[in-house]
Formats: structure tokens, C-alpha cells, sequence
């Protein structure tokens, strides 16, 4: 079990580690945090957008790098997205006949809630070790949501809703879609916490190799979108913040699909090798005074 | 972080190796504000030697340059490697000021 320290506001500098979205890329947030631990630096914070909320939710609540792996190869696989919802789709062909809504996606989510309540259960994020958000976007409003009560598994849900292909989740009377449609990288959580040292680790959504399927082509301008929201928060948030945000950006030379779970060690090797570039800075920061500190 | 300055043509280049962050960033703002004070608003920044730039990084540039326009010239960038490239491309900077693959080319675009 790695040590995680207790909640203790203004101590010190505090240190947040935001995994925005990006599928199994996020996985690589496990080969960053496995350098953190190995290096003896705890995270006071945690933020998660998207499958970046499913590493962050297993980290919060104080599993060691090889559970959170087996439990989130357990939740992100190839079955959850196997099943077509036909409702959905038949709604969508003949919207009149079938009442379409708002509760659309193209795939079926009980694979996916199934696995989240199998790894999460009835856990609450008052259970977490380490204090966790957990961003979803409103679908009716268009806001960034941050949730920090409540059942993981709602939470959860609601932060994966990948427009399209998962319908929106309802938390309390809102409905949710993925936190991605507002803030794939939401830097700005922690900040608006206060904490001065920010490891932002983000990932630009690939583009598929062919656009051969209308679930294709949705994802591919979801993808163009969300890469260009990135990239106008990320510059906002580097501004906006009073201390430091390190970007922790891996390289990923093999192509990781969206689901490609087999790809695992692979991308917790690009995250491990991202973090260690940046841990001599870290450790020099962690150690300067905080007057120092620009 | 360790900077140098010298003039060339009518343009001033600080040259910096080293890592721009939260512990190096005000050092640098200092140095490029100064240049602006004593009229050196054409500047050109040269990137070559800086291996990691943070977000206090981006902002000391993002002050300098805003003071070197409002002083009737421009804050230009040089030979950024591409880990501190594809940090600037990812916030933004690219599109708000020039950047160029050389020095030359750099101080070249302010012309004579």
C-alpha cells in the first residue's frame, strides 16, 4: 500500500496531480505515480476528468499501483463496449416513431456500470484517503461539474459519458455527460483549491485511422473538439495560476486505441518515463523556500 | 538558468539554457524587463539551450511580451526544442507571438 497523507490544508506546499481524459492513455498517470512513490512524494489532491477519474478514483482510495492496474484493466475493456444500445439507434433513425431524447448513445452502458459497481461498490468519496474531484460536464447547461460527494460509481459514470456513445448519467437531479465536453484537463479544480504545485498530465485524443462508421466519424469531431478546448483551458489555467503547473506530457510512438488495454505496460512505461524527467525540478521545488517559489 | 545578452542588428537576444520554471522565472522577468526600460523592445529570445519550461516560464514571457508591444515592439521567440515547443503549441503561445526554428531567422523577421 503506497503512502498517502492525510488531508492537511495550508501545511506546507501542497501538491495536486490532475489525469485528465484520454482512455487507456490515462493509464499512464499509474507509471507517473509509481515514480512519486518510489521518490517518497505524496499527492495532497487529486483531480480526474474522464478515464483519467477512474485512476484517479482507484489512487484516492489508496490502492498500490499493481491493484489499480488489475482493477482498472477490470473496468476499461473490450466488453463494455461490445453492445450496441439498438434503442438508441432506433430512436435516433426514426426519432418520431421511437421518441427520441436526451438519454442517447450509441453503445449499450450496462457492461460499463457493472464494472464500475464491481470494483467501486456502495463507495463514497468520503472514503477516498486522498480528497478527489471528479469533473463531468452538464448536459443541459454546458457547465463543468465537480464532483466531490456521493457514490464513485455516479460520479464515475457521469465523467465517462463520451457524447455519443455512452448515454448521460443523472446525478441528483442533473444530467451529466462527460467531463471532457468541458474541461478535458481541469487544471483549474486545483487551482480554485489552492494548491501551489500542479502535475498536469494531459492527452491530445488520437484521431481514428479511418472514419468507416458513423461512431467513427462522431468520435473523430469530438476528438478535434476536445484537443482544441485542451489547449484553450490549458493556456488559460498556465496563466491564471499564482504558482506552478507542471505539464507531464507522454509520448506515445505506438498508436493506443481507445480501448486497447493490452496496451497497458506500454503507456505506464511512457508515463513513467514523462514523470522522471520532470522529478529533479520537482524535487528542487518541494525542497525551495517558498518565497522562492514564482 | 543561465541567460546572456547581446545586440545584434537593432534587435536585443537574450539567450537562456537551463530550465525556465517557478525557481528561474522571476530572474528572467527581471532581465527581460529591464532590456524593455532601457528601450530594448525588439527582443528576441532564444530558446536553444532551455530543456523544460513550466507554467511560470510561459508567464514571465507572456509579461515581457505584453510590455515590449506596449513599448512600440515585440517580444519573438528562437529555436525552441521540441519538448519546450510542444508545451508552447499547447498553450497557446503559438498563436499569439512569433516563434522561429533559428536565431537568424528570428532576428532577420524584425528586419533592419
Amino acid at each position: 500500500m503506497l503512502a498517502i497523507k492525510p488531508y492537511r490544508p495550508l501545511e506546507g506546499k501542497r501538491l495536486a496531480l490532475v489525469i485528465g481524459s484520454g482512455a487507456v492513455k490515462c493509464a499512464a498517470a499509474l507509471g507517473l505515480w509509481k515514480v512519486l512513490s518510489q521518490a517518497g512524494i505524496e499527492i495532497d489532491l487529486l483531480v480526474g476528468c474522464s478515464g483519467g477519474s477512474l485512476f484517479a478514483a482507484t489512487m484516492a482510495l489508496g490502492m498500490d499501483v499493481d491493484e489499480c492496474i488489475e482493477k482498472t484493466q477490470r473496468l476499461w475493456n473490450r466488453k463494455v463496449t461490445e453492445k450496441r444500445d439498438m434503442t438508441s439507434l432506433l430512436r435516433a433513425a426514426l426519432p418520431r416513431v421511437f421518441n427520441f431524447n436526451e438519454r442517447f448513445g450509441m453503445i449499450d452502458d450496462q457492461a460499463m456500470v457493472q464494472n464500475l459497481r464491481s470494483v467501486f461498490g456502495e463507495q463514497t468519496f468520503e472514503d477516498t484517503r486522498t480528497p478527489l474531484y471528479v469533473v463531468a460536464t452538464d448536459f443541459h447547461s454546458g457547465e463543468q461539474l465537480v464532483l466531490s460527494k456521493g457514490r464513485l460509481v455516479d460520479a464515475l459514470r457521469a465523467s465517462i459519458s463520451i457524447p455519443f456513445i455512452w448515454p448521460p448519467w443523472p446525478v441528483d437531479d442533473r444530467l451529466l455527460i462527460d467531463g471532457s465536453a468541458s474541461n478535458p484537463m481541469p487544471v483549474d479544480v486545483a487551482i480554485k483549491d489552492g494548491v501551489e504545485i500542479i502535475l498536469a498530465m494531459g492527452f491530445e485524443s488520437s484521431y481514428p485511422r479511418s472514419v468507416s462508421s458513423i461512431s467513427r466519424f462522431a468520435f473523430h469531431v469530438n476528438s478535434i473538439m476536445t484537443n482544441n478546448l485542451l489547449k484553450a483551458n490549458f493556456a488559460f489555467h498556465n496563466l491564471a495560476h499564482h504558482a506552478e503547473i507542471i505539464a507531464i506530457i507522454p509520448e506515445f510512438e505506438q498508436p493506443v486505441g481507445l480501448f486497447d488495454t493490452s496496451k497497458f505496460p506500454y503507456v505506464i512505461e511512457q508515463g513513467e518515463r514523462a514523470m522522471q524527467e520532470q522529478l529533479p525540478y520537482l524535487n528542487r521545488l518541494l525542497a525551495a523556500e517558498s518565497s522562492q517559489v514564482k | 538558468m543561465e541567460t546572456s545578452v547581446k545586440q545584434q542588428d537593432q534587435t536585443t537576444v537574450v539567450s537562456i539554457t537551463g530550465s525556465v520554471d517557478a525557481l528561474t522565472a522571476g530572474e528572467l522577468t527581471n532581465l527581460l524587463l529591464e532590456n524593455i526600460d532601457s528601450q530594448h523592445v525588439r527582443l528576441v529570445v532564444d530558446l536553444g539551450g532551455v530543456d523544460f519550461m513550466s507554467s511560470a516560464g510561459l508567464r514571465a514571457i507572456m509579461t515581457s511580451l505584453k510590455e515590449s508591444r506596449k513599448h512600440g515592439g515585440d517580444l519573438r521567440l528562437a529555436a525552441p526544442q521540441p519538448g519546450v515547443e510542444k508545451i508552447l503549441k499547447m498553450s497557446g503561445f503559438t498563436s499569439i507571438l512569433k516563434s522561429y526554428s533559428t536565431l537568424d531567422q528570428a532576428v532577420a523577421s524584425f528586419g533592419s
